[in-house]
């Protein structure tokens, strides 16, 4: 009698809770954000780097934009296959303030050869270990590449991403940020 | 005359929260199945897990060094690298194991390896009871789409005495031992 009732409770309770537990391991699996140090965004913001041409850029040249720092390398396959898709963004979204950054982990002859080959058409910075350091700092923990940073018109970091970033997601992201 | 149904409070109200309930298991057991596999990425390793080196001394005269290629990792056969320390004249690192052959859009064909690599370096003359420090160098990715810089890692071997069997292997890192190992 009250037993049957109180059965079908319990069952709907543990069927709760495997809800929950549910939605919490699914999160946690899912690959989490890389998080940035405290003064990591400064210090991207300060950055100064020698593009392809060996002249010096600074990252806040470009405040007031919706930026996205991309750390790459011609030695990493597919950093190299997400590029033309970037190129096509920066096509796109440019006029409407998204301006792209690559941060090259790579010598500047290997990466003037690279850029002339896809038609590149943003920055392509060369950084050292440096620029692998900074990554780490950014949330990189496991200094992999490709890794991007979208900072917003003000140079706060916004999303960070370790692995390819597809146009979808970056086109989600960058027109709230426009 | 028994009457094989009993009837507990009013059927209406009580079939109500059995739909209740059972609806509420079916959407906890499909949630849980649902985050089970998730098509998020698994968590990706640091080099020296996903690349881990060893290296022992087989002989008077002879290293022998392993990479063990973690699941969903591979290394470029082209990068890998040896060298000792003190420097040996001569050491020779003979034709590396071959690899699985890739087409890579801007490098062409490229070798990789995958699972765990075995690659003996003979000495150029026998150093019985010495101490080398042996440096590798190895660069490589994850199947899910990430790769990492040029990655080294060294370990240090003292050589058998001539005539005596092989040395104890030497991790670069070694693991910490838990529960889970």
């Amino acid at each position: 009698m009250r037993r049957a009732w109180l059965h079908w409770m319990v069952i709907a309770a543990v069927g709760i809770l495997g809800l929950a537990a549910g939605i919490y391991f699914g999160v946690e699996r899912e690959s989490p954000t890389p998080k940035p140090e405290p003064m990591a965004a400064a210090a991207l913001n300060g950055l100064a780097l020698p593009d392809a041409e060996g002249k010096e850029q600074r990252i806040d040249q470009w405040r007031g934009k919706v930026v996205i720092v991309n750390f790459w390398a011609t030695w990493c396959a597919p950093c190299r296959e997400e590029m033309p898709e970037f190129i096509k963004s920066q096509n796109e979204l440019g006029p409407k303030g998204l301006q792209i950054v690559g941060i090259a982990v790579d010598q500047a002859d290997k990466v003037r050869q690279f850029a002339a080959e896809i038609g590149l058409n943003y920055p392509a910075l060369v950084g050292g270990f440096g620029a692998m350091e900074l990554s780490r700092t950014l949330g990189n923990t496991v200094m992999a590449l490709p890794f991007t940073v979208i900072l917003d018109r003000k140079g706060a970091i916004a999303h960070t991403q370790l692995g390819v970033l597809k146009p979808d997601k970056l086109n989600a992201i960058v027109k709230q940020l426009l | 005359m028994a009457s094989p149904n009993i009837s507990t409070g009013s059927p209406a109200k009580r079939s109500h929260l059995d739909w209740v309930a059972r609806a509420l298991v079916g959407v906890g057991i499909s949630m849980v199945l649902a985050s089970g596999p998730s098509a998020a990425d698994p968590k990706l390793l640091p080099p020296e897990q996903a690349f881990r080196f060893s290296a022992r001394a087989l002989n008077d005269r002879t290293l022998e060094a392993r990479f063990a290629v973690a699941d969903g990792y591979y290394l470029y056969r082209e990068k890998l690298k040896f060298a000792v320390e003190p420097e040996i004249a001569g050491l020779a690192v003979p034709p590396l194991p071959p690899g699985k052959v890739k087409e890579d859009q801007f490098f062409g064909k490229v070798e990789t390896y995958r699972g765990d690599v075995v690659v003996k370096l003979p000495l150029p003359m026998p150093a019985g009871g010495q101490s080398l420090v042996l440096t590798a160098d190895s660069q490589g990715c994850a199947d899910v789409g990430v790769c990492y810089p040029v990655n080294r890692q060294k370990v240090t071997l003292v050589l058998p005495a001539t005539g005596k069997g092989p040395g104890a292997v030497v991790e670069a890192h070694p693991r910490k031992k838990s529960w889970f190992n």
